[in-house]
Parts: C-alpha cells; structure tokens; sequence
C-alpha cells in the first residue's frame, strides 16, 4: 500500500474536523474573546468587567448555584426512574411492549408544551389540587415555589424517555446469556441490576446522564414559566441582561461560565462512576 | 440408581410452535446425559426449561424428590456453562468464579480457596487476574465451567459448550471435560448436535427431534442397535438398503440371504449396515459392485460403491491396503446378522 500523503489526510479529515472549527470552535472562542470586551461602543476594549459583575452580584452567583441545582436533580430524579424502568423492559417482551410504548409519549411533546402540562397540572387551583383538595390533602406548592419543584418535575418529564431510550438500548445490547449464567449462579433480580447490568451499561448511562445535564443546565422555557421569581437560573438572566438590557459582554461571561461548570461537574461525574467501576475491574497495568 | 432428576410430560408452547411435546427423562444420580438433535428440535429449550430459564408451558420437574419447576432459577443450585461462554466481561477470572459463592454468602477465606481450587482444576489459576476478553475461547469456557462447578451444583447444565471453539480445542476440552465430570461426579445434561461429542462424552444418549424424544441409550446401543432410522442416519454414516422381508431373514437386492437381528420390529424402513462393517476386496466375497469414488482420509478410507443398484458407502481403516481405483470391479462381503430400522412416528399429542 502507498502511503498516504499529509495532504490528502488533512483534505479527508477536512469535512469533519472543519465542520467543528467553523461552527463550533470558533463561536465558542468568539463568546470567550467577548466576555472580556466592554459593552456597546467599548467594545474593543478588554476588561475584567464583565466577570467581576458576574463573580461578585449575589444575584448572579445565586443564580449560577439554581442552574446548577435545575441541572443536577432532574437528572437524578430521571435517572432513579430510568434505570429501573430499562431494567424491567428486559426481563420479557411483555414489558417490553408495555413500557416501551408508555414511556416515548413524552419523547414527541415539546418542552414548552410539558411546562404548560405541568402548569395546568400543578399550579395553585390546577387539576392536581382540584382533585385531591376534596380528599383533604393539600399539595405543596410545586409551581413557582423556591426549590423549583415544578421545573425539576417538567424536565424529567421530559428527559425520562430520552434516558430509558439510551440505556434500555445499552442493556438491551448485553448477551442475555450472562443474564441467565448469573440467575443460575444465585442471583436475583435487583443483584443482577447492580452488579450485572448497571456496570455493563455503564457508558449508556453517562451518554444519558450528559445529555440530560446539559440540556437542563440550559433550558430556559421550563424554569421561566415554572421556576420562582427569586433566584432566577443563569439561562433567564441571560435572555434579561442581553435582550432588554442590551449587556452582551456579561451574557457571554455567563455563558462561559455556564460551560466551565458544565464540565467540571461531568469530570467529578467520571471520576465518581471511574471508581465504582475500579472496585470490580481490575487495574489493566496488573493483568 | 437413584434418580436424581425428572422431567414429566413436559411442554413448551411457543407463540405458534410446540417447542417440547410432551418429554419424560429420567436422569439417574451421576449420570452424564446428553440431548442429541439437530437444531429446533427442542433440546436447547428442554436444558433451558430444566435450569429455569425457560418456564414450561406445562409439565413437571422434580429434582431428588422435589418438584423444582415453580422454582426460580437462583434458588435451584444448578450449574449452567453456555455457547456463548457467558461471563461476566467486567470482573476478572477470579471473581466471575467466585460470584456463585457471593450469592450464597459464602465466607471470604472460604471463597479465595475454593475458587483456587476450581481455577487450578481447570487449569487457569495462573490466570486469576486476567478480564475475559484477554483469554482464547478455551480459556474462557474452562472459567465459565469453574464458575458453574465451584458452587458444587446438583446438576450442571451444558448448552453445546464446544460449539464455538475450533475443532482442536474443541477435541482437547471435550476430554477434559470428561474427565472432570468422572472426577467430580455430578450429575449432568449436555446439549449438542454433534454425535461425535454425544458418542465420546455420554453415558447416555437421548436423540431428540420435532419437541420429541425418538429414542434413548448407551452410545454403544445407539450406534449398534438403533430402533428408528433417524437415529441410525443421526449417529455416524449408515448405509440402508431395502431388502424382501420374509419370518427372520431377509434376501438383498444381489440375492444372498442374511438373518434380521430385530425380526420383531415390523414396519421396516429398510436394512442397516455401517460402511465399517462391510468388507471390500479386490477378489472375494458375495456381491460384485464398482468403485464410484474413493476418499482418502488418513486413518480410514473411504468409498462410494454402486452394487445391484445400491449405493453404498464403504469405510475401511487406512494404510491396511493400497487405495482401490475409481472404477474398478470389487467384491462386497455384509455381516451374517443385519439390523431392521423402523420410521420415527411423531406420537399425536393434544393441541
């Protein structure tokens, strides 16, 4: 075989890797120069301002904790119902049937269609209370409350199927074999999941974990219509400071930071499930 | 010999299909049982139901005295070695053996030393540390059958556990298996299709076909004596020729005259006789017929020859003789005794 020419490679690597640079590196890089630049016609000049305002206003940095906190429990909530829920649609094709036409109802609804659901639902006089009020139970308020109930249980809503999409997938992908070696050995159904089925499906479950935490780290619809007035997450200040404000140097800031938490926490995430996964893998240096 | 496990009328219906009709087996303590098929014909799933896997559609299984079927298959102590090997790919050697031991919590000093000696049983405790996916397909079911041993199981399971591997593994393994299985005891089931594996590894033979078992016995019995022509042709290469029935004796098509073995089976599907068994020489014997083609194969040889209108297939052992060639006249000598053959009927089973 001919070797093949730097040239040629970079023109064969050009569709994908270009594809990145023009539309995803160089906005990113973009947002990131302008976080630094002052607002209207100073917008040559470099400044800290933009981050100062950002890292020192309560407002802001309660709000970047409340983007976190609308990213991180839907996430979990999903994942509780997920896991189980893909693990019940491999035991036979009967709940297969069942829960695999249940569950992608919420996968056609869109988002701000699931917000007015659960605000129509929820809110204060909306079905939920009207049923149960007759009962004497009342319902905390979940709409617009301060822990944004409401907007974590909107996006799980919304992200559940997605989820069990990916990992009933990921599951469904492991030799129903070991499933049935395991059961002979003498182990039942919740053992198989944990020890069986979760660490095999593993690199689903993170594709799933990432992108329903990036997807609620951002979301802007369902905290705006369902969320609480105070604090309000990073995503609607943005849409504020930038469209009615007109301070985009700050919404860039805001942006940047938004991404750098993102990645931070998905790192903790990978070292956190990287050593779960050690205690039954051995090390690869020692084999 | 005490029988350790029973299967009674059992049945498994499938969507549109009767997988298993109605099976009665009776496995005695110790044994080694093997289910001989070609593939659907019910043996994988009769494994699968007696492990648990599988539920039966109706039926029984005891195991010592115990019905088992309503059983989960965790709570049964079966041992269960797959094709597909089945380990665990993200535990090491040493932990997949030792998961049975977990389960039945098993104490930790306990658990090292049994799964040391089940590893050096099978002759991989150099290999403790090692993943799955670093050892060859024969490392791999030497684990998976650590693993279904090390939990001293009632019965252990076999699912053609050689089928994947290539033929001199799979040679090499089948012996150990058999030694193994002398060595420790247990009472086991082992699904193939491969008569040869059936023939060296059994005890016993069971020949199943369309969810029914044709019939069942020693390898030797099998192979000698076969009642139904199914399993004459299912096990090893068998020649059948139609012959004029009269009392106990028969006259073939060239005209000798040769006593029937069996001359109570009726309904004759024709006369057995294995290539082995006929004798062939350039100058004696009984029928004249001709060389058709001619397969050296080392230690045997083997022919296609065309007598009285037959075709027959000849097998002499190698290197006895020189090869004779295509197209030459031989004479043919039979056994004084030959072998009637019946038609396997599928018994009418209620839908």
């Amino acid at each position: 075989m001919t070797p093949v020419r730097p040239t040629t490679l970079l023109l064969c690597l050009l569709p994908g890797v270009g594809y990145l640079l023009v539309f995803f590196g160089m906005p990113l890089v973009r947002v990131l120069v302008n976080s630094f630049s002052g607002r209207g016609p100073q917008t040559e000049v470099f400044t800290f301002t933009p981050w100062i305002t950002l890292l020192t206003t309560p407002v802001y940095l309660d709000g970047l904790r409340f983007s976190v906190w609308l990213a991180v429990a839907p996430t979990a909530l999903s994942l509780l119902i997920a896991l189980p829920l893909s693990a019940l649609m491999q035991a036979n094709e009967t709940s297969r049937r069942f829960f695999g036409s249940l569950y992608r109802i919420p996968l056609v609804v869109p988002g701000i269609v699931a917000a007015f659901l659960v605000l129509v639902m929820l809110d204060r006089g909306g079905m939920a209370s009207r049923i149960l009020t007759p009962l004497g139970i009342a319902l905390p308020r979940l709409v617009r409350d301060e822990w944004g109930l409401g907007a974590i249980i909107a996006s799980s809503w919304k992200n559940i199927p997605f989820m069990t999409l990916i990992i009933s997938g990921s599951m469904a992908a492991i030799n129903k074999d070991v499933l049935s070696a395991a059961r002979t050995l003498g182990a039942g159904r919740f053992t198989i999941l944990w020890r069986i089925q979760l660490p095999l499906a593993q690199p689903g479950i993170t594709a799933a974990v990432l992108l329903t935490f990036i997807s609620s780290l951002g979301s802007f619809v369902v905290p705006n219509l369902l969320g609480p007035s105070y604090p309000l997450p990073l995503s609607v200040h943005m849409y504020t400071e930038g469209f009615t404000k007109g301070n985009w140097p700050l919404v860039y800031a805001m942006g940047t930071l938004l991404s750098i938490v993102a990645v931070g926490v998905l790192l903790t995430y990978y070292a956190i499930i990287g050593s779960i996964g050690q205690s039954d893998a051995p090390k690869r240096a020692g084999a | 010999m005490e029988t350790t496990l029973s299967v009674r009328h059992l049945t498994k219906q499938f969507e549109s299909t009767r997988a298993l009709k109605g099976i009665n087996l009776e496995v005695p303590a110790g044994r080694f049982v093997t289910l001989l098929g070609p593939s659907g014909c019910g043996k994988t799933t009769l494994l699968r139901a007696i492990a648990g896997i599988t539920d039966p559609t109706a039926g029984e299984i005891w195991l010592a005295g115990r019905r088992i079927d309503a059983l989960a298959p965790e709570k049964r102590n079966f041992g269960m070695v797959f094709q597909t090997y089945a380990l665990f790919p993200h535990m090491n050697v040493e932990k997949n053996v030792a998961f049975g031991l977990e389960m039945r919590n098993v104490a930790k000093p306990e658990i090292a030393a049994r799964v040391a000696a089940a590893l050096e049983l099978v002759g991989l405790d150099q290999h403790a540390r090692r993943l799955p996916r670093q050892l060859s397909g024969g490392q791999q079911q030497r684990v998976a059958l650590a693993r279904a041993i090390v939990i001293e199981p009632d019965v252990l399971l076999f699912d053609e556990p050689l089928s994947n591997l290539d033929a001199k593994l799979r040679d090499s393994l089948r012996e150990d298996l058999r030694t193994m299985q002398r060595k420790l005891g247990i009472t086991s089931i082992y699904v193939t299709h491969d008569q040869s594996e059936a023939m060296a590894l059994a005890d016993e033979i069971v020949v199943m076909k369309d969810g029914e078992i044709v019939e069942r016995g020693t390898p030797v019995d099998l192979y000698r004596r076969p009642r139904f022509r199914f399993t004459a042709e299912f096990l090893g290469l068998t020649n059948v020729i139609e012959a004029d029935l009269s009392g106990s004796e028969c006259r073939l098509p060239w005209g000798a005259v040769r006593k029937i073995e069996n001359p109570a089976e009726r309904a004759s599907e024709g006369i057995a006789i294995r290539p082995e068994d006929i004798g062939i020489d350039a100058a004696k014997g009984e029928a004249d017929g001709v060389v058709e083609q001619s397969m050296f194969l080392g230690a045997s040889t083997h022919y296609w020859i065309s007598a009285a209108g037959q075709e027959l297939r000849v097998v002499t052992a190698g290197g006895q003789s020189d090869i004779l060639a295509t197209g030459q006249p031989v004479k043919l000598t039979l056994p004084p005794a030959l072998h009637l053959l019946k038609t396997f009927e599928p018994a009418e089973t209620p839908a």
